[in-house]
């Protein structure tokens, strides 16, 4: 589905306003596609969701944007130019796989990462310190990173992709094992990095943050782009076909409904998924014709994740 | 630039700081002290109280010579050719002999009292030499400590020499034809250079000995650093924010300077130290009487010693740089740097070669080809010193050998570091250096 064709075709002819643009990208590795013929457009001050399954291809196509590895076909410009180490510097990067130098001093590392981009040693400090007490890790600034948890480690890692003020922000799996608390605090900043005009592109399996924080998403399955488009267009292309029921009795014979096409029982409500083409109101005539109490019945949106797994639950 | 600074940087601070590396640093010349000093001191130590020795001449005559052998030792201060040197007494043993007289008593009564009188500690040793020693050859000694070996030595040296002279003196050979006989053959050799010739101490030879074998020892202690340094970011995974960052070219060079200059800072302190315990030592041991000075070396041999030193050094880290490049882990690195080291062995073994026909084409090709010009080049400029232009040409080899090798290094590192598993085969690995 291509939800946003007429504007994907608008964008191509004035690349300058697109922070990232893939076109067409293919990239294998031996018989392996990792990505097959993916085309994208960021737009600036926008959070981009790159979503998918593991394994979908989400790492190869960062990998692809910051400059690690080439694609084999199709093009990538970033701020209208072809990618190299110039523009790298404006580019703030959080692999997928974390690492840090495990005996070096926390501020050290910054440094070390800081110095990298061009910053320099009294500018570095100065945000070192600013970031480390907006994550609350002050105290840690003259540890050793082996002594500090995983969660903490993540944050570090966070703060040495953003120290240098890039205007391109890209985080692959920014959110996976962290606790709610720390989970707030970070969906919190980069909302703010936003909030200052940052470009922020994040991959991430977790449908609900997703949900919560991005702009536009891009769901791409098997190495392919399925759907793309900001998330009230992918919501409202899905229509609203689910029914948020709260009954008391008779409810056993909503899976013999010919109007239902899936029924998802929570704790103290039921979801349907309407059969297409299948009238709301003649479900609720149906219900209250077999004896039911009806004490809540609403029409709702799909959630991300709903769409998520019938998208990639179609493809398998 | 500044990125390039910075990995230098964090490579030398994080390893100077290490704890290894200040142990390390530290104890190898304490170490050295120790080893060097020690046996010294003990000699010392044993010299200070003279063995006194009960003696039964059963000769009549020889008691004497073995006295004046013994003090004639201790005044040449026991080298054969050397210069005269009074008052050294370095490693010599003192003897205090006491010449039994049997008289009337049979050898039994007299061997029985000594027996006493060295359990009673007031000898340490009894020597017997039977009326008969010039025939047969043979004496015996006594002792409470038979396993000192040093007196014992001297002593059997001096009783030897005693006998020699004494039958040389029966066959009517007199002193002074004697030592015109013993008189050795002095060897002076001269070396005939372009500028002119100069005095040749073959105090060279060792010194491009010293030079294989210190490119040994730092390859095999260094390569493994420098190994160690580039699977590091591959197995803490650091790799893919640094190459988000840095060229690959940069960052494999950064890390090459960056253990380099460790390897260095450490090797002047080392090498700091080992000079001034030579200095101490080489006159300690002249004060002692042997006849220790340095080697006459000209002044451009030990700058030429550290360019090729420099440039040895550099190429044969690249190698561990590649393989480190290919590889996952230190351990499967390790493997496969084996082929390095027989290199380095192999280039060692053309010192022979080499320094028999230093001016032979074969020479020349092995001291133009990098991994193994820094021997045969030195060996050459030691030898017959080549031109200038050879010098420098074969320095500018192994300057763009290692800097190719480093440029290859980064193009399979970029690639390998984001295929984890399994090893690359060689045409893989040509399809990486190739690629875009």
């Amino acid at each position: 589905m291509r939800v946003k064709d007429s504007w994907h075709i608008e964008t191509l002819m004035n690349n300058n306003d697109i922070t990232v643009h893939l076109d067409h990208v293919t990239k294998r590795f031996g018989d392996f596609t990792a990505v097959q013929d993916l085309s994208l457009s960021v737009s600036p001050g926008r959070i981009f969701g790159l979503l998918g399954p593991n394994g979908a291809g989400k790492s190869t196509t960062i990998r692809m944007i910051v400059n690690i590895t080439a694609p084999d076909s199709g093009s990538i410009m970033l701020f209208g130019k072809k990618i190299d180490s110039d523009l790298q510097d404006r580019i703030g990067y959080l692999p997928e796989e974390r690492g840090l130098y495990k005996s070096m001093k926390v501020v050290d590392q910054m440094r070390f990462f800081a110095a990298l981009k061009n910053v320099t040693a009294k500018e570095a400090d100065v945000r070192i310190d600013r970031w480390l007490a907006r994550l609350k890790l002050s105290e840690w600034k003259q540890k050793k990173t082996k002594e500090l948890s995983k969660g903490m480690q993540q944050k570090i890692q966070f703060i040495s992709a953003v120290l240098h003020e890039p205007e391109l922000i890209i985080l692959d799996e920014p959110f996976s094992g962290l606790d709610p608390v720390n989970l707030e605090l970070l969906k919190d900043v980069v909302l703010e990095l936003k909030q200052a005009g940052k470009t922020i592109i994040f991959s991430t399996h977790h449908m609900i943050v997703a949900e919560q924080i991005c702009d536009d998403i891009c769901l791409i399955n098997r190495s392919q782009k399925i759907l793309e488009g900001s998330i009230r267009e992918v919501k409202s292309s899905f229509g609203r076909n689910s029914v948020a029921l709260r009954l008391e009795g008779a409810n056993g014979n909503l899976d013999a409904s010919p109007l239902i096409s899936k029924v998802a029982r929570h704790s103290d409500e039921i979801e349907v998924l309407l059969a297409p083409g299948a009238n709301p109101q003649e479900l609720l005539r149906d219900l209250i014709s077999s004896g039911a109490t009806i004490t809540k019945f609403e029409m709702i949106e799909p959630s991300l994740n709903d769409i998520f797994i019938a998208k990639v639950g179609d493809a398998q | 630039m500044t990125k390039f600074l910075a990995i230098v940087k964090r490579e030398y601070t994080q390893r100077v700081r290490a704890r290894m590396f200040i142990v390390t640093t530290v104890l190898l010349p304490a170490a050295m002290l120790f080893f060097g000093l020690a046996p010294a001191l003990m000699m010392t130590i044993g010299s200070g109280n003279p063995l006194r020795v009960a003696v039964i001449d059963g000769t009549g005559k020889l008691l004497s010579r073995v006295q004046d052998s013994l003090a004639h030792d201790k005044a040449t201060g026991a080298i054969p050719n050397g210069t005269p040197n009074q008052g050294s007494d370095f490693g010599r043993e003192n003897f205090v002999f006491e010449e039994v007289k049997p008289g009337t008593r049979s050898l039994t009564d007299v061997t029985a009292e000594l027996d006493q009188r060295l359990r009673n500690k007031e000898i340490d040793a009894y020597l017997i030499l039977p009326p008969d020693l010039m025939e047969t050859g043979k004496a015996r000694l006594y002792r409470r400590n038979s396993s000192e070996i040093f007196s014992r030595g001297q002593l059997q040296d001096a009783l030897d020499d005693a006998v020699r002279q004494q039958r040389l003196t029966d066959a009517h050979v007199d002193a002074k034809t004697l030592s015109a006989l013993q008189r050795p053959v002095a060897f002076e050799t001269t070396r005939i250079t372009a500028a002119g010739n100069e005095h040749d101490s073959g105090a060279s030879f060792p010194l491009v000995f010293g030079f294989g074998f210190l490119m040994y020892i730092s390859v095999l202690l260094y390569g493994q650093v420098v190994l160690g340094a580039v699977i590091e970011e591959k197995e803490t995974r650091i790799a893919e924010i640094l190459f988000s960052s840095v060229r690959p070219f940069t960052l494999m060079m950064g890390k090459l300077v960056g253990v380099s200059l460790v390897a260095l800072t450490q090797l002047a302190i080392w090498g700091v130290a080992f000079a001034g315990f030579g200095l101490y030592g080489i006159n300690l041991l002249a004060s002692r009487g042997v006849p220790a000075r340095l080697p006459n070396i000209p002044l451009s041999f030990y700058l030429y010693f550290v360019l090729f030193f420099l440039a040895g050094y550099f190429v044969y880290s690249t190698l561990y740089a590649l393989v480190g490049s290919i590889v996952t882990t230190a351990q499967e690195g390790g493997q496969v740097a084996m082929p390095i080291i027989i290199l380095l062995v192999i280039s060692f073994y053309l010192f022979f070669p080499v320094s028999k026909n230093p001016d032979s084409t074969l020479s020349f090709w092995l001291s133009m080809v990098p991994l193994f010009s820094p021997i045969s080049m030195l060996i050459r400029i030691v030898t017959q010193t080549p031109p200038l232009w050879q010098i420098a040409l074969s320095l500018l080899f192994s300057l763009a050998f290692g800097t190719l090798l480093t440029w290859v290094a980064s193009r399979i590192y970029r690639i390998g570091m984001l295929m984890y598993g399994k090893r690359p085969t060689i045409p893989e690995l040509v399809r990486w250096v190739r690629s875009q």
